[in-house]
C-alpha cells in the first residue's frame, strides 16, 4: 500500500426524487488498498458505485477516482477502471474468449497484447479449458469469474466489484476470492468493493467503510472496527421469558460490557467468553431467568454493524428492498 | 475505429449464433409476398352470383350468355342457376352467395314491346366491393344484349379508345415485389440496430458497454453498421428471389441492379436510424413488439406500394411526403419497372439521405450515455 490517495470522495450525495440514497458521503481509498463497502441491501451501495465509475451524476459532492473528476472526465475515469456490476453482464451468445477479446478492443488494445493477457487471466481464473464454449453454459460461479477476468484485459489501475460473490455457493465464494487476492499481490491494484457479507469484509478488506441508510456510520480496517465495540466475544442467550428485572441484573455483572436484545434473545458484550459462560447461566438461574440455548463466538463485523445501527444486516436489507419496491423507485437502483 | 468494429463485430456474431432469426427475417416477407398477392388480387374473382331465369325468351339468353363469358375471362364469377328465387335470396342472407339475379317471365317480351324491361338483382351490399364488382359486370351483360344488333366494324359514329402502355406490362405480383423489399428492409432494420440496445438494457448487460471508453457514436454507429450489413443481406436475397418467382426481367443488368442495392443501402440506414430514434430509450422488447406493429401500418401502407398515394385523401398524401418507405418504393418501381438508372430516381435518394443524416443526428444526441 503507498501513499497515495486512488480514490478520493468529498460529500457525495444522490437523491431520487424525496429519496436520498447516499447522504453525504466522505472517504478516500490509498493505492494499493482493498475497500470495502459493508452495508445491507438498499444501503447506497450501488448508487455509490455507480456515482464512482460515471454512471451515474451525483447530486451533489464530488468524486476523483484514478486521475480526474468522474463528473468533468468520464471518458478519463472510465479508462482507467475495471468494474464488475452486479448483475451479470456478459454476453451469454458470445463465447468467454469472445467476450474478453471485444472487451479488450473496447479498449484498443492490440491483436497481440489481448492473445497474451487473456490467455494469462484465463489461466488465473481457471477458464481455460472452457474460454472457447459460449458463456450460456457457464455455472453461476464461471460466470462469475469471467465477469471479473473480463474488466481486467485492459489492466486497470482501480477494479470496482458490486457485490461480488453475491449468489454464490460457499466453495465458489472462496474461489473468487482467492483470484482477488492473488490479483492484488502482482500489481499495486487498488480494489473498491460493496458487500453485504461480513465474511467477505473481513476475509477481503485492508480497510471498511460500514453504510446504513445511505450514510457511512462507521470506517476503519476490521481489527479498528472490532476494537471499538466493548468486550471481545459475544454470549448469546435464548430465553423462554425475558423480564425486565432478569436484563437489568445482567448489565449489572462485572464482567459483562453491554446488552443487546432482541425479541428473547440476548446478545451479551464479554470479555474471555468462553471461561464466563458458565457462571454467566448460574446467575441467570439464580435470577429466575430459564435459558433455552446459549452459544459464544467472537466478535464479528455482523457485531459491528449491529453495534452501530441496532439491528442485523441481513433483517434490515429485507425491510429495505420491501419500503423500495412500494416507493416506485426505478428498477435499476434496486438492482 | 477499432472500437467501432469492435462493436459491430460482436453483433455480427451474435446474429449468426441466431440462425432462426435469419431464416425467418427471409421467409417472412416471402410469406407476405403470397399471401398479400393471393388476397388482394389486384381484381376480383369468383364471385358467387346466382340465376334465377324465369324467361326462356332471346334477350334473357342472351343475357345469362354474357354473364356466362365473364364467368370464363376475367373470371369476375361463378354462376349457379336456381329455379327457387327465395331460397336463392335467403343464401345471399347466408352469406353463400353474393348476389341473386332475378331474370322475370315476360324480359324478353318487354324488350321487343320496348315497355322498359327489368331484372332484379339482390345484392349483399355490406361487401360494397364485391356487390360493386357485380353490378358492374350485370350492367355490361345487359348493355351487350343490344351491341350484337349492330356490328361494331359498321359503327364509325363512335370514339374508341386506344390504350398505349409507357411501360413493359407490369402484372400484379411484380407491382408488389418493392413493396416486399420495403417490408423486409423494414423488419431487419427494426430486429438489429437499436433492438440490440434495447436487448442489452433488457437484460441488464449495457451497463458493462456503458463502463467502458466507448463513445456514444461508437455504439449507435457500431449498432447501424452491423445492422446495415444484415438487413442488406436480407434485402438482396429476398429481392433475388421476388424477382425470380414474379419473373421481373433485369434488362439493364449491372447498371439496374447497382441502383437497386444504393436503394436497398440507403433506405436500410434511414430506417436504422429512425428505428434509433423511436426506440433508442425503450428498455422493454415488448414496447418494441406494440411500437413495430405500429409503425409497420403507418410507412408501409401510406407508402405506395400497394395503392396509389394519389388517391389519398390530402392529409395522407401529405404524411407520404415525408414517409422515408414512400420515397423506397418510387424509387424502386422506378428502377425495375420504368427502367431508370440513378440519375432518373436522384429525388428519391436525395431525400433518404437527409433523413438518414437528420435522424442520425437526433439519435446520437438523444441516446443517453448514463444509465
Amino acid at each position: 500500500m503507498k501513499n497515495i490517495k486512488a480514490i478520493e470522495v468529498s460529500g457525495i450525495t444522490k437523491k431520487f426524487g424525496p429519496i436520498i440514497a447516499v447522504d453525504n458521503v466522505s472517504f478516500d481509498v490509498m493505492e494499493g488498498e482493498i475497500f470495502g463497502f459493508l452495508g445491507p441491501n438498499g444501503a447506497g451501495k450501488t448508487t455509490l458505485i455507480r456515482m464512482l465509475t460515471t454512471l451515474l451524476k451525483p447530486t451533489e459532492g464530488n468524486a476523483m477516482v484514478g486521475c480526474c473528476d468522474v463528473v468533468k472526465y468520464p471518458e478519463k475515469v472510465r479508462r482507467e477502471i475495471g468494474v464488475v456490476p452486479q448483475a451479470m453482464t456478459s454476453d451469454l451468445d458470445l463465447t468467454g474468449y469472445e467476450n474478453m477479446d471485444i472487451y479488450g478492443r473496447f479498449y484498443g488494445i492490440s491483436s497481440k497484447e489481448r492473445k497474451e493477457r487473456i490467455k494469462h487471466i484465463l489461466d488465473m481464473v481457471g477458464l481455460t479449458a472452457r474460454a472457447h464454449a459460449l458463456v450460456a453454459s457457464y455455472s453461476g460461479g464461471m460466470r462469475r469469474r469471467l465477469e471479473i477476468a473480463r474488466v481486467i484485459v485492459h489492466q486497470p489501475r482501480i477494479l470496482f466489484l458490486d457485490e461480488p460473490t453475491i449468489g454464490l455457493d460457499p466453495q465458489s465464494r472462496h474461489v473468487v476470492w482467492d483470484f482477488l487476492r492473488k490479483l492484488i499481490e502482482g500489481d499495486s491494484i487498488t480494489v473498491f468493493l460493496t458487500t453485504h457479507y461480513m465474511e467477505e469484509a473481513e476475509a477481503l478488506c485492508n480497510r471498511v467503510a460500514i453504510i446504513d441508510s445511505g450514510k457511512i456510520i462507521a470506517i476503519g480496517s476490521p481489527d479498528e472496527l472490532k476494537s471499538q465495540i466493548p468486550g471481545n466475544d459475544i454470549i448469546s442467550l435464548a430465553f423462554e421469558n425475558l423480564s425486565e428485572d432478569v436484563i437489568e441484573r445482567i448489565k449489572a455483572l462485572t464482567f459483562v460490557h453491554n446488552v443487546n436484545i432482541e425479541d428473547n434473545n440476548l446478545r451479551i458484550y464479554v470479555d474471555s467468553g468462553a471461561l464466563n459462560l458458565p457462571q454467566l447461566i448460574d446467575q441467570v438461574k439464580s435470577f429466575g431467568g430459564k435459558i433455552l440455548s446459549a452459544t459464544v463466538h467472537e466478535q464479528s463485523l455482523e457485531d459491528v454493524f449491529i453495534h452501530y445501527t441496532g439491528k442485523t444486516i441481513r433483517e434490515e436489507g429485507a425491510k429495505k428492498v420491501s419500503m423500495l419496491i412500494g416507493a416506485g423507485i426505478p428498477q435499476r437502483w434496486g438492482r | 475505429m477499432v472500437k467501432l468494429l469492435a462493436v459491430v463485430e460482436r453483433d455480427l456474431k451474435k446474429f449468426k449464433r441466431n440462425p432462426m432469426v435469419l431464416a425467418m427475417s427471409i421467409l417472412m416477407p416471402i410469406i407476405y409476398l403470397l399471401i398479400l398477392g393471393n388476397s388482394f388480387q389486384g381484381k376480383l374473382q369468383a364471385l358467387p352470383l346466382v340465376i334465377v331465369n324465369s324467361d326462356s325468351g332471346f334477350h334473357a339468353r342472351r343475357l345469362v350468355d354474357n354473364l356466362r363469358a365473364v364467368e370464363v375471362q376475367p373470371q369476375t364469377l361463378t354462376i349457379i342457376n336456381a329455379i327457387d328465387a327465395k331460397k336463392a335470396i335467403d343464401g345471399v342472407r347466408d352469406g353463400k352467395y353474393k348476389a341473386v339475379l332475378i331474370i322475370p317471365s315476360d324480359f324478353s317480351k318487354k324488350i321487343d314491346l320496348k315497355a322498359r324491361p327489368e331484372v332484379g338483382l339482390f345484392l349483399d351490399n355490406t361487401d360494397a366491393i364485391s356487390a360493386d364488382a357485380i353490378k358492374g359486370a350485370v350492367n355490361g351483360a345487359l348493355t351487350s344484349i343490344y351491341s350484337d344488333y349492330v356490328p361494331i366494324r359498321e359503327r364509325t359514329d363512335e370514339a374508341y379508345l386506344r390504350d398505349i402502355n409507357l411501360y413493359r406490362q407490369v402484372d400484379y405480383y411484380q407491382s408488389l415485389v418493392p413493396g416486399v423489399v420495403i417490408m423486409a428492409i423494414f423488419l431487419g432494420a427494426l430486429t438489429t440496430g437499436a433492438f440490440n440496445l434495447v436487448m442489452d438494457r433488457f437484460l441488464g448487460i449495457d451497463e458493462s458497454y456503458l463502463l467502458t471508453p466507448l463513445s456514444k457514436s461508437h455504439i449507435v454507429g457500431g449498432l447501424i453498421i452491423s445492422g446495415l450489413s444484415i438487413t442488406t443481406l436480407i434485402a438482396v436475397l429476398i429481392f433475388t428471389v421476388s424477382m425470380i418467382i414474379t419473373g421481373i426481367p433485369l434488362s439493364k443488368g449491372i447498371e439496374q441492379s447497382a441502383s437497386v442495392l444504393i436503394v436497398i443501402i440507403l433506405t436500410t440506414l434511414c430506417l436504422l436510424s429512425l428505428m434509433f430514434v423511436m426506440i433508442g430509450r425503450v428498455n422493454h422488447p415488448r414496447i418494441v413488439g406494440v411500437l413495430s406493429g405500429f409503425l409497420n401500418v403507418i410507412l408501409f401502407f401510406p407508402s405506395g406500394a400497394i395503392y396509389p398515394i394519389a388517391s389519398f385523401p390530402g392529409w395522407l398524401r401529405a404524411f407520404a411526403k415525408i414517409n422515408p418507405e414512400a420515397y423506397a418504393v418510387d424509387a424502386l418501381k422506378s428502377i425495375l419497372f420504368k427502367g431508370e438508372n440513378i440519375t432518373g430516381i436522384l429525388g428519391d435518394v436525395t431525400f433518404l439521405i437527409i433523413f438518414t443524416f437528420v435522424m442520425m443526428m437526433i439519435a446520437i444526441v438523444t441516446f443517453k450515455r448514463t444509465l
